[in-house]
């Protein structure tokens, strides 16, 4: 699937890590995927794999703040090399930046792309009622809880209007509430705005609720190994509860990959 | 014990203390060689501000100290890019910095004495040295431990090596910077005393040279008083700027 319609390309993507003695450690191996500018993953296409696969990793290629072995990311059919804000990476942890405020850490976004001062207060307010952090302003990341920091985060993102947002297994350790609400604002976000996301994840059911494809990768090395399109995955089993046998489809390709799932 | 404890208790020690030499020596033993007698140390402030010049002296190293202060850490915000990003411009500040971390750093004030005898600037440029590279190099030691997660977060929105030093790196370094500046703030000021000691002319360490050489032991307690007091001003005002503008903890 690539042409005209793609919005990002990742092309035979490989890593090496050389480690100690001359070992070397291939983290990726021939990673190849296609999202399209249609919007046919449902704008959110998540990485599906045990710890340990090289999520991370994979990543911080297509965000290009590491350089593949071998491989080449295209965004819009120019090559991805350096980061420019066109595909944003927010990490596991969320990174908004305690010595800012809510406002300060958008501004620090904004103002990376020399745009006016009206149009940065502008997008700072659309973002900041965008992820419900309307009155938190002037409030610190370090005052309020994880789920409040990815907030920022995300908005941070989605003020610099990218293409690709990244999100890396930023649901992890978060209360099972906090996660149920977060999940309902990045739904409402997809069919909000004309950005898309990339999840990577080692929650079954965290694929299945928020994605639209979901690509299961295989550790040692990493590969995608299979590539199931929920939307068509939906259809062709009309009437059964899709995390039910979605799951166990899940489920049953990591034992035919002799990988095991960590099921939250 | 608590820290509130361990304050509480010193308080109590110190405040005996001064009774203690308030008694002693003003009425059991008031004629010694020790320490002079609490009414001569007061009327010996009158004669440290009209014989020793003392709010000139006081003025002169307080100026350079905090002078210097303020400026090494302008300079080195100015230089974080190069300080965390240029290995050529650290390791040159890196080798000064290990030159005097075993030279003991009042040679180097010596030196300054020889050079520019006449310079009223070497103490500024002695205080400026003692903070300036120091700091550079916290700056840098402090760099390694910034979250990687903050320098991915701002490198994947399009932060350059500028951004990214000023608003990330210089940022989160804040704290343990800070810290150290506590420690460099007591060291200047224990160095910059015996440069002024050595050298004369202005300075609280020049009010120390010449009571030790007029044998005034009533006049070089007094100023040790004065300059006491005011290193706990100064880092009572260091630590009240780290509260209201460093709020976040490290890393």
């Amino acid at each position: 699937m690539s042409g005209m319609n793609a919005l990002l390309e990742i092309k035979n993507l490989s890593k090496l890590f050389h480690g100690p003695a001359g070992s070397r450690i291939h983290v990726l191996d021939g990673i190849n995927f296609t999202i399209d500018s249609a919007g046919n993953d449902d704008r959110l296409t998540s990485v599906l794999s045990p710890a340990g696969a090289g999520k991370t990793t994979l990543l911080k290629i297509i965000s290009a703040l590491e350089k593949p072995s071998s491989g080449e990311v295209i965004l819009k059919e120019k090559k991805y090399l350096q980061p420019d804000g066109s595909i944003v990476y927010i990490p596991e942890n969320a990174s908004s930046f305690p010595w800012m405020s809510v406002n300060e850490n958008i501004e620090f976004a904004l103002n990376l792309k020399k745009i006016s001062k009206e149009e940065v207060k502008k997008r700072k307010d659309e973002v900041i009622s965008l992820v419900g952090l309307s009155g938190y302003g002037n409030h610190y990341p370090h005052e309020k809880s994880s789920g409040f920091r990815f907030r920022i985060s995300l908005a941070r993102a989605l003020a610099i209007q990218p293409e690709v947002i990244l999100l890396d297994d930023c649901f992890k350790n978060l209360h099972s509430e906090t996660k149920k609400e977060l999940h309902d604002l990045i739904k409402s976000i997809k069919q909000q705005l004309n950005v898309s996301f990339i999840l990577a994840t080692s929650n079954i059911s965290e694929a299945i609720d928020l994605s639209g494809n979901i690509l299961l990768l295989k550790k040692n090395p990493g590969k995608i190994f299979r590539q199931i399109n929920v939307i068509e995955f939906n259809k062709n089993h009309q009437g059964e509860d899709k995390n039910v046998s979605l799951k166990s489809e899940i489920e049953k390709s990591f034992e035919h990959a002799d990988e095991r799932m960590n099921i939250f | 014990m608590s820290k509130k404890a361990y304050h509480k208790n010193s308080r109590i020690l110190l405040t005996g203390l001064f009774f203690i030499w308030l008694i002693l020596f003003e009425f059991v033993i008031p004629g010694n060689g020790f320490l002079p007698k609490p009414s001569i140390v007061f009327l010996s402030f009158g004669s440290l501000i009209k014989d020793y010049h003392l709010w000139r002296n006081f003025g002169v190293t307080v100026s350079e100290i905090y002078f210097a202060l303020i400026i090494s850490y302008f300079v080195d915000w100015l230089l974080c890019k190069y300080i965390t990003g240029n290995e050529w411009f650290f390791s040159a500040l890196d080798a000064f910095y290990k030159l005097f971390k075993f030279l003991p750093a009042v040679i180097l004030g010596m030196f300054l004495i020889l050079w520019f005898p006449n310079s009223n600037f070497n103490g500024v440029i002695f205080s400026l040295l003692i903070f300036i590279i120091p700091m550079a190099v916290k700056v840098k030691e402090e760099s390694y431990k910034v979250k990687p997660e903050y320098i991915d977060a701002a490198t994947s929105l399009g932060a350059g090596k500028n951004e990214l030093s000023k608003n990330v790196i210089w940022k989160a370094v804040q704290p343990s910077l800070l810290n150290y500046i506590f420690e460099l703030h007591y060291l200047a000021w224990l160095l910059l005393i015996v440069f002024e000691f050595m050298k004369g002319g202005y300075g609280l360490g020049s009010i120390y040279r010449d009571a030790l050489r007029y044998k005034d032991l009533s006049a070089l307690f007094s100023i040790s008083i004065i300059t006491g007091i005011t290193i706990f001003a100064g880092f009572y005002l260091l630590k009240y700027f780290k509260n209201k503008f460093i709020h976040w903890s490290n890393f």
